[in-house]
């Protein structure tokens, strides 16, 4: 018999805590990382020192010599089948073999691995395998890649791999038609995910029955399995990736690394022993993913009521060398705008360009935090060019409820202008907004939305939840979504919990197997409180009526009339309480019935096919809206930036859990700040030259704002409970809030990130020559502060 | 070389080489893997243990260094089933979301609230500044270290130096 827990009856809206917290507080939680299995051998992986070579031979017969090495494999070893992120809606993309052939294209780019008894036997392995390149000219800067001539990367023509052309309405005919056009150009930096946990795999091949086991940390178990199944020859269901707690993810886990398969390979060579690949922090930084730099060209012009006539431009996206996820994060980095402003005539082409540099994928965000700094930091400059307000102008161009884009996106629930008004008064806007300047302090805002899920790799974006009652009156809920930390176990089992009509101490929630859980595309796109939250309402439900119906038949009552509320279950006509839950199930389990209670759910969004060579479609079944602002204090002396407090109001459906939806909000605020004042992941010629905490600096304790967060519920029609997701939104206004607010506080605007004090240094310096020059009068040191 | 080791107030026996961190130790010879690697550099803190009084980064404390002195780490905080103090107060604050930064960050909470049960936002600040924590942002954490220094408060607090890193203190005597 359980332990009822009845704080957590009706858990939907309460901050229960984590249901693997104590697990975590107590450090006995298992991530993949703390994993050792008997006579596991330790896999390294081998790398290309140049950034773009050919291979004209691999001689390993000196490292298989080397006592304790087990295995060595080359691509020699594999079925030269690539992989990739984007197969369903850019074929063509999938650019990426296990172990590379011909050709190297990065510093680090994997041609090899071995696996040895020890790690210091794997590393000097490495170092006898005699490799013998031919170098190739190698282009680094974007720019540069899509000039004719440059070195050819792949087969794309220009180095292009994806051209994206968005165009609605009449482009032209609307800046004709326009009061007032500006241009600006945006430049954004590479940046690396950091999770706390690096990537980490077990791999174990069984050779007797040839079935694979990987143990991932993964955010997208599924699609570990479907690529490894492609590119081994194997059946699907041979292959069984296991994902345990993840240590931080942010889309670096979203897709596979060559590790994965090289641990499976190795593992295969080895006669079946385990091989776990443990990526160094310094690999992590390097040889991981990492956000595109992007530059982000935008001419656009208004009428003087306001009102924004036509967006146009060009992005190009810093793709490195190999496609990842790039197609559609140059695409939702487009697509974005759509979301927050009623525009009727737009028309950008986005590029995403091969270099030699490390891979650019997905991170938390999507595209949308280049394009939200670049767009919002455009809308601030088009409203000041014609005098209004930010505020206002943005609450005359916000979308609505219940209205369909240009592009054909239904946006059904949508509580972006009540973001607006709630942040606006929560920060004192109207008092503080351009009337700070004298202290150097100044306030800025940025909007923005988000979508639920995005059916990046599959037709459909279903996902499956099981709830299984047992005997006991446990309650189990299988499900396939990926909690990386950010909850998703917590918040499925609330509403499992819920919907079921018992407390949240009775779930026990087992997740990312994908030899038992049902399928779920992952945790991306901010989809699994919606889309596999559905899932697991449906499955709940559908347990519930099967106790249901056992009541309905001993008791001879309509099973219409009967629910389970808060452990008991009633009958609604005259609100009696028929028996409590364990009674119920005493029955199900009984002599008479031995029914067993398995709930089943399954959920596929209602959208329509976006096509992503126009980008018309409706990509999501709901959608988040939210608004930030910034105040900050800038010193004129030194540059620096304070921020001085973050508010965030945020349109999340509902809220499953008030306290996990603030952490979510909270933690991207903060990468943010990180993004936009300092984080940068450097480049020399295709190397990192930042890749260890010491010289790539997070946001850290010290000089942490204070953030205040404002949850707006408008319920959303599909979502579980109203619920909609809202892991990436909170990231993507923070960096141009904060560049407007510097601009509102010190006149000087900064279009380049991370906005460092050098660049307001020079900016300032340079507004200074330029009041100057204006009244040549004026000494220096009157035209300061 | 055989050395006793002395960890969460039970002696345990390893066989050492001498060149192994502490870190090491507990994670790959003693199986206590509530401890992290992440980046095995000095930077980020997830290997935070308490020696003596005082939080140290276990990846660069050589284990033969620590002979004869008091280690604790994650797995010994809680009483059986009943948390400390710490961690309940992580748990109940939301201020725990991967985890993988957690054990490191309690301990180094543990440590400064041993001290000084209620740190002023400043002293938290300075304290945490060598554990990174890339989900949270922070103020969770924050907010579990008042309501946790509020718990120890009502139990006895030693009033002794706990510090070893990082306190208001060292960082203003060097600037």
């Amino acid at each position: 018999m359980q332990t009822i827990n009845k704080d957590y009856v009706n858990p939907v809206g309460k901050s229960v805590p984590k249901i693997d917290g104590k697990g975590i507080v107590t450090g006995q939680i298992k991530y993949v990382f703390d994993v050792n299995l008997p006579n596991m051998l330790v896999g390294k992986m081998l790398r290309s020192p140049h950034p773009h070579a050919r291979i004209l031979s691999i001689d390993t017969s000196k490292a298989e010599k080397l006592p304790g090495v087990k295995a060595i494999v080359t691509s020699k070893d594999t079925h030269l089948i690539k992989y990739g992120s984007n197969e369903y809606f850019f074929p063509h993309t999938v650019d990426q073999l296990p172990l590379e052939d011909e050709k190297v294209r990065y510093i680090g780019d994997e041609i090899g691995a071995v696996a040895a008894v020890d790690e210091e036997t794997a590393e000097e392995a490495l170092k006898l395998i005699d490799v013998k390149y031919e170098l190739l000219p190698a282009v680094f800067d974007m720019e540069d890649a899509m000039k004719p001539g440059a070195p050819a990367i792949h087969e794309a023509m220009n180095n292009i791999a994806v051209i994206l052309p968005v165009n609605f309405g009449n482009a032209d005919r609307a800046l004709k038609e326009s009061d007032y056009i500006r241009e600006d150009i945006f430049r954004t930096q590479a940046a690396a995910h950091s999770s706390m946990e690096p990537h980490v795999c077990i791999g174990q091949w069984e050779n007797f029955s040839n079935k694979i086991t990987l143990w991932s940390s993964s955010q997208a178990p599924f699609k570990c399995r479907e690529s490894l199944a492609k590119c081994l020859k194997m059946d699907l269901n041979d292959v069984r990736v296991i994902k345990l707690a993840v240590g931080g993810g942010f889309g670096s886990k979203l897709e596979m690394l060559p590790m994965d398969f090289a641990a499976c390979l190795l593992s295969q060579k080895a006669g079946g022993l385990p091989v776990k690949i443990t990526y160094t922090r310094e690999e992590e930084f390097s040889f991981s993913r990492r956000k595109h730099g992007m530059i982000y060209k935008l001419k656009s012009g208004v009428k003087k009521d306001g009102t924004l006539m036509v967006m146009t431009g060009e992005v190009i996206a810093d793709g490195g060398a190999y496609c990842s996820y790039g197609p559609t994060v140059i695409a939702a980095a487009i697509m974005r705008t759509f979301m927050v402003y009623k525009i009727k005539n737009f028309r950008i082409n986005g590029y995403r360009v091969y270099t030699n540099n490390p891979i650019s994928g997905a991170i938390r965000g999507f595209g949308g935090v280049q394009s939200g700094f670049s767009v919002e930091s455009h809308i601030d400059m088009l409203a000041k060019g014609i005098g209004m307000d930010p505020v206002e102008f943005r609450m005359k161009n916000a979308t609505d409820p219940n209205m369909v884009t240009i592009n054909k996106m239904y946006l059904s629930s949508n509580g972006l202008k009540e973001c607006i008004t709630k942040a606006t008064e929560a920060a004192d806007w109207k008092n503080k907004h351009g009337k700070m300047r004298n202290m150097s302090r100044g306030i800025g805002i940025g909007i923005a939305a988000d979508v639920m899920g995005s059916k990046m790799y599959k037709s459909h974006e279903s996902a499956g939840s099981i709830v299984k009652v047992e005997e006991d009156g446990s309650v189990y809920l299988f499900t396939g979504a990926a909690d990386t930390g950010q909850g998703s176990n917590t918040a499925l089992s609330q509403i499992a919990a819920h919907e079921l009509g018992v407390s949240y101490s009775r779930i026990r929630c087992k997740s990312g197997d994908t030899e038992i859980t049902p399928f779920d595309t992952g945790s991306f796109a901010s989809r699994v409180t919606f889309i596999s939250g559905n899932a697991t309402k449906r499955a709940a439900n559908d347990a519930k009526k099967q106790i249901l119906s056992v009541v309905a038949e001993e008791f001879k009552a309509a099973i219409e009339d009967l629910d389970i509320i808060a452990e008991q279950v009633v009958n609604k006509k005259d609100n009696s309480v028929i028996m409590n839950f364990d009674k119920a199930l005493d029955l199900c389990y009984s002599f008479n019935y031995g029914r067993q209670i398995i709930g089943r759910g399954s959920y596929n969004p209602k959208t329509t096919p976006v096509d992503f060579r126009t980008a018309e479609g409706n990509v999501s079944g709901s959608y988040g809206f939210e608004a930030q602002i910034a105040e900050v204090e800038v010193d004129r002396e030194t540059g620096q930036v304070k921020i001085i407090k973050m508010w965030d109001a945020h349109d999340i459906g509902k809220a499953i859990n008030p306290q996990a939806v603030i952490g979510q909000i909270e933690g991207s605020m903060a990468m943010g700040i990180g993004y936009t004042l300092y984080e940068d992941l450097k480049f020399k010629n295709g190397r990192v030259v930042n890749a260890n905490f010491a010289n790539y600096r997070l946001p850290k304790s010290l000089g942490t704002p204070p953030m205040e967060t404002i949850l707006i519920e408008t319920i959303d029609p599909e979502g579980p409970f109203g619920a909609k997701g809202m892991g990436e939104a909170s990231l993507l206004p923070t960096s141009a809030a904060i560049a407007n607010a510097i601009e509102d506080a010190v006149g000087v605007r900064i279009k380049e990130l991370p906005i460092t004090p050098d660049k307001i240094l020079k900016a300032l310096k340079e507004k200074e020559e330029q009041e100057r020059l204006k009244s040549p009068e004026t000494p220096v040191s009157a035209a300061r502060g | 070389m055989k050395m006793t080791l002395n960890i969460n107030r039970k002696e345990h026996e390893v066989d050492i080489k001498g060149h192994e961190t502490l870190l090491e130790v507990l994670r790959d010879q003693l199986g206590m893997t509530g401890t992290k690697t992440s980046c095995n550099e000095s930077e980020c803190g997830a290997c935070t243990v308490i020696i003596g009084k005082k939080a140290t980064l276990s990846c660069i404390t050589l284990v033969a260094n620590v002979a004869g002195e008091e280690v604790t780490t994650i797995e010994g905080l809680a009483k059986g089933e009943e948390l400390h103090p710490v961690q309940q107060a992580f748990l109940d604050n939301g201020a725990a979301q991967c985890g993988f930064c957690i054990p490191g960050m309690i301990m180094s909470c543990t440590a400064l609230l041993n001290n000084n049960p209620n740190p002023t936002q400043e002293e938290m600040e300075y304290a945490l500044d060598g554990n990174i924590c890339r989900c949270t942002g922070y103020l969770k954490i924050f907010e579990a270290i008042r309501d946790a220094g509020g718990r120890l408060s009502e139990m006895e607090a030693p009033k002794e130096s706990t510090f070893y890193r990082h306190t208001p203190e060292t960082v203003s005597s060097k600037s």
